[in-house]
């Protein structure tokens, strides 16, 4: 589902084959995107390691919430 | 670039429109009458409960300035049971109130507090008889609950060989639901006025109060017009029909504070009356229905609203997780154990810093593993970092004194002064404060 979202400029994605709309931070677009270009979650994590300084725990912590809330919107399997 | 966690939210329309934009901006608490929620946490530990002294002294100058400027005859109480810290206690006697007790421990604190014996009110529906004389003796104010209690005073009076000055209780309908009628004597169907009849009749016993206490955070200012109305009557029946002359009428407590009822959609700015529309319902009421000479004493046994808006309760976010539902669950170190107003209050809930973040539908749970442990069950917050405060008020009222030795340790006490200096007024239990008691 996932690959179908389109977000606009003010981080608000939407998907159109089932008229459902999400509201996002830059973090999230981030991820998305790195989702989007077939990236995996360990990827994910070390670009963000690399990105912003945080700890590697805090962004393994971080996106494995975030897959999972993915998850629960039924955007991922 | 700053480092922002995550966060997505699927925008479901009829939710957002009904509970308000999961954009609205959170409200944001440092400091608590200038000393820093975190310098009071490194100091102290958390959770911790902070009363600020300037707060108190403000609300109790408010209400007695409302009814001051009213009227001239004006009696407060501190009801015990809805903080009973004797730091707290104090504060009140200091500024000039009595108390109002509805117990054998909180009338001896109350003698302990150096508070004189005849400006302690003894209500309640259950005085064991050994108080009551003791009460009777130090001359305080009986304020008896039922007819059998009635006879309990007769008899000690009798033994004492004196005339016993008593109050009675009074329930009524006025038009607020639940009615409290379990305590005292019925004005609508005339218990009231037997009772006061069967006062008249006794060589032991004399009439000088009447009191009615017709609920806690009462919405509507009229009904203590109501309220004021009965009670005037019956002090006008007293000096009529019996020739006895009613020295006072105490209206309890019951004003509400400035806490977000469950339920209720508006804001307490919007429903909660001002203390000067209860003071203006109650004089008005009592100049336009006196008929004696002199004008009642009139008490008040307000707890809610003098002390609630000056209490916080600090606690430290311990560990988040994502619930199979969606939602962002947060492990606070408080629980409803010491915060037995959270089953009606929807508690104002401040962070500490500006996160800069959208927020997320979540819920705080408490440290307890129990189910029931939930202080809000949805709120929208921004991913909040582990350690980080959270101020939850208005909790100053009933949730000490009721606050339960469950799981936990229950938590120091802190008051801050007019100073701005801290002082702590309650140690935490430990293991030896729990065991105490236990024998083996
Ligand atoms: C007899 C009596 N007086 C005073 C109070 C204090 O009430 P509040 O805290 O609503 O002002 C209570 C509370 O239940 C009460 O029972």
């Amino acid at each position: 589902m996932l690959h179908q979202i389109i977000i606009d400029e003010n981080n608000m994605g939407f998907i159109p084959s089932i008229g459902a709309s999400f509201q996002m931070n830059e973090t999230a677009r981030e991820i998305i995107n790195h989702i989007q270009q077939g990236l995996h979650k360990d990827d994910i994590i070390q670009a963000l390691v690399a990105k912003y300084g945080i700890s590697q725990q805090e962004a393994l912590i971080d996106v494995n919430d975030f897959f999972m809330k993915l998850k629960i919107y039924g955007l991922i399997q | 670039m700053k480092y922002k966690k995550p966060v997505i939210n699927r925008i479901d329309f009829a939710i957002s429109s009904k509970y308000g934009s999961p954009l609205h901006s959170q409200k944001i608490r440092t400091e608590i009458d200038g000393i820093g929620v975190h310098e009071l946490v490194e100091q102290y530990g958390s959770p911790l409960f902070v009363f600020s002294q300037k707060r108190i002294k403000e609300q109790y100058m408010q209400l007695k300035q409302a009814f001051e400027d009213r009227y001239p005859k004006l009696k407060l109480s501190w009801s015990y049971k809805t903080n009973y810290l004797n730091a707290i206690c104090k504060i009140y006697h200091q500024l000039g109130s009595g108390a109002e007790v509805v117990s054998e421990f909180e009338y001896d604190k109350a003698l302990a507090n150096n508070v004189t014996p005849s400006d302690i009110i003894y209500n309640g529906p259950y005085k064991p008889k050994e108080y009551l004389k003791k009460a009777i003796l130090n001359n305080s104010k009986i304020h008896v609950d039922h007819l059998l209690e009635l006879e309990d005073v007769q008899s000690i009076a009798q033994e004492l060989d004196q005339v016993v000055n008593v109050a009675i209780r009074v329930n009524m309908d006025v038009g607020v639901y639940p009615n409290w009628n379990r305590f005292g004597f019925n004005y609508d169907n005339n218990e009231a006025y037997e009772a006061i009849k069967f006062i008249a009749n006794s060589p032991y016993l004399n009439l000088n109060g009447l009191h009615t206490h017709i609920g806690t955070f009462i919405l509507e200012a009229n009904a203590y017009k109501i309220a004021t109305i009965k009670l005037m009557k019956l002090r006008q029946q007293a000096l009529e029909e019996f020739g006895m002359n009613v020295e006072y009428i105490d209206l309890g407590g019951g004003f509400a504070s400035k806490n977000h009822l469950k339920g209720i959609y508006q804001s307490p700015e919007v429903v909660v009356p001002s203390v000067d529309e209860y003071a203006q319902a109650i004089t008005n009421a009592i100049y336009e229905y006196n008929t004696s000479d002199e004008l009642p004493t009139l008490y008040l046994e307000t707890g809610r609203y003098l002390i609630d808006e000056a209490g916080y309760l600090l606690t430290s976010i311990q560990a988040y997780k994502r619930l199979p539902n969606g939602m962002k669950s947060y492990i606070l170190d408080a629980g409803v154990n010491i915060l037995y107003t959270s089953a009606w209050y929807n508690f104002n809930i401040e962070i500490d810093k500006d996160y800069d973040n959208l927020t997320e539908p979540s819920i705080l749970n408490g440290p307890l593993c129990m189910n029931i442990d939930v202080i809000n069950d949805n709120i929208s917050l921004p991913p909040l970092e582990r350690n980080s405060i959270l101020t939850i008020s208005p909790v100053g009222a009933y949730n000490i004194t009721q606050s339960m030795q469950f799981i936990r340790y229950r938590p120091r006490v802190v008051l801050i002064d007019d100073d701005s200096n801290t002082r702590l007024i309650r140690q935490e239990d430990d293991l030896q404060s729990v065991m105490a008691k236990e024998l083996e």
